[in-house]
């Protein structure tokens, strides 16, 4: 079952601030690959530069991911592994006091039942019957357990929908929203443009606050993205100003919510996300998304 | 002559596993090693190092646990967090206390110390729906490990925290706080006449 864990003290440990001049225009299209390596914002500290615009727009995008709320199903060798150091644990293992005292009472019952039993000589060694032997408490215990009804292992049924929180419990999930990125409505991470005067992490929660009809609680794990992603758009749209967009993903974990299933929402495992990010934004993605 | 020779090497020897004898504890070789001073000899003295070696200073007794600096948060860097594993199954909560030791090491986190608090007994009482008397039914043991990192990396935690997050078992509770003086004294066990003492003397 995954635990809780409570928040590390938030400190603001730096602040990302550069100037970039919105323009009114929005990017369409097709998105071209450039490579580029995982940004590790945190060591680089930008000074802020009045009247010095950089030609490209910022995003905060969050990778809000559901913990696995079960623990995985064993593979057949790691089953039979267990197996083995189970019974051999087993073997190795001493008798626990439960145990002798169960060895005690059955040896002293033997002794009852014997011709020459002298009762006097017994209560003199042992100062007295208990009430409760060890297997009168083994049986109780026994009753207990039969009463207790584990719950189910998937407690959805096999056609749980995609975008329900509840599917694949024993795996972890990443939210994909759809959203329209020019003319295109594509699925992707939710994401929101940066503002002048926020740090990148508030964009990122903004950007999932501001998802419709949702509300996720999330845990933000640091002030330090995750990934970037950075496109060009298409030659037509390009000006001095604008000439493509970065995207900065920061990793989240989801401490409460829930959403209408109406709402385009998936929760989709990392092996599932081939099926629904473009090519070259999955490439980058793929790299902070742990597979664990 | 060939007596000498022989003697030398035993006597440097026996002069490297003779640390603590002092000038005093030379008699005290002579005496049960037959080894003799040739003073006149050439060779006297062959062997002699305690003179070469820095001056110790004289022993001092244990001096009294003192805390260890609480560094505080720079800018790249968290200060000195207390990560804390507790949970009912010692097996469990070991083995996950280890793993996050070791994956601390292979990251390059420095471990300050690795210490267990006191396991704490909890009595869980039942009360049986005809009686009002309550009657114990079963003990369960909490037991907990803490990790005390130093200096963990700003770009590395939000990857470090992802990774002990995944790797939870089940029935583990995992938190994470700063550690701070009331959590060092908290390990130390109260001194009741050394209170009642100090309360009468002020």
């Amino acid at each position: 079952m995954a635990a809780p864990c409570s928040r590390m003290a938030n400190r603001p440990l730096w602040q990302f601030i550069t100037n970039v001049r919105r323009t009114g225009l929005k990017h369409t299209g097709v998105r071209q690959i450039s490579l580029s390596s995982a940004c590790r914002a945190a060591t680089q500290t930008r000074s802020k530069t009045e009247g010095v615009a950089s030609p490209w727009k910022l995003y905060g995008a969050v990778c809000l991911q559901r913990l696995p709320v079960i623990s995985q199903e064993r593979n057949p060798i790691e089953d039979q592994f267990a197996e083995l150091m189970h019974q051999m644990e087993l073997e190795r293992s001493l008798l626990s006091d439960h145990e002798q005292r169960l060895l005690e009472d059955s040896e002293r019952m033997t002794r009852k039942q014997a011709d020459n039993y002298d009762s006097d000589e017994e209560e003199a060694d042992y100062g007295g019957q208990e009430t409760i032997t060890a297997q009168d408490q083994e049986d109780s215990w026994e009753q207990k357990l039969k009463h207790f009804q584990p719950a189910l292992r998937d407690r959805g049924r096999s056609g749980t929908p995609l975008g329900s929180v509840e599917r694949c419990l024993g795996d972890s999930l990443v939210l994909l929203v759809q959203q329209t990125v020019g003319k295109e409505t594509i699925w992707l991470l939710p994401q929101a443009q940066w503002e002048a005067g926020e740090t990148l992490r508030q964009t990122a929660e903004r950007g999932l606050n501001s998802l419709p009809e949702a509300d996720f609680k999330a845990t933000f794990l640091g002030n330090t993205p995750c990934g970037v992603y950075r496109y060009k758009f298409p030659k037509e749209v390009q000006t001095e100003c604008c000439v493509g967009a970065k995207v900065f993903f920061f990793k989240a974990f989801l401490s409460a919510g829930s959403a209408s299933q109406k709402e385009p929402f998936l929760w989709v495992k990392k092996t599932e996300l081939q099926g629904y990010l473009k090519p070259p934004y999955l490439e980058k993605v793929d790299r902070f998304i742990l597979n664990l | 002559m060939i007596d000498c020779l022989s003697s030398i090497p035993l006597q440097a020897s026996f002069a490297l596993h003779s640390r603590v004898l002092d000038q005093a504890g030379l008699l005290f070789r002579l005496a049960f090693s037959n080894e003799r001073q040739y003073r006149t000899m050439p060779t006297h003295g062959i062997g002699k190092y305690k003179h070469l070696l820095p001056k110790e200073a004289p022993k001092k007794k244990k001096e009294r646990q003192q805390m260890k600096q609480i560094k505080t948060a720079t800018d790249a860097e968290y200060g000195t967090l207390n990560v804390k594993v507790s949970g009912y199954d010692m097996i469990l909560v070991e083995h996950y206390s280890q793993y996050i030791h070791n994956l601390c090491n292979r990251l390059g986190v420095k471990v300050a110390e690795s210490y267990a608090l006191p396991t704490k007994s909890t009595e869980v009482m039942v009360m049986p729906e005809q009686g009002t008397k309550m009657y114990v039914d079963a003990i369960l043991k909490t037991h907990e490990r803490i990790v005390q990192l130093s200096q963990l990396n700003a770009t590395l935690c939000p990857t470090f925290m992802e990774v002990l997050l995944k790797n939870q078992p089940e029935g583990i509770q995992l938190s994470v706080k700063l550690h701070t003086e009331a959590d060092y004294q908290a390990r130390f066990k109260a001194r009741p006449e050394l209170e009642g003492l100090m309360a009468q003397m002020t």
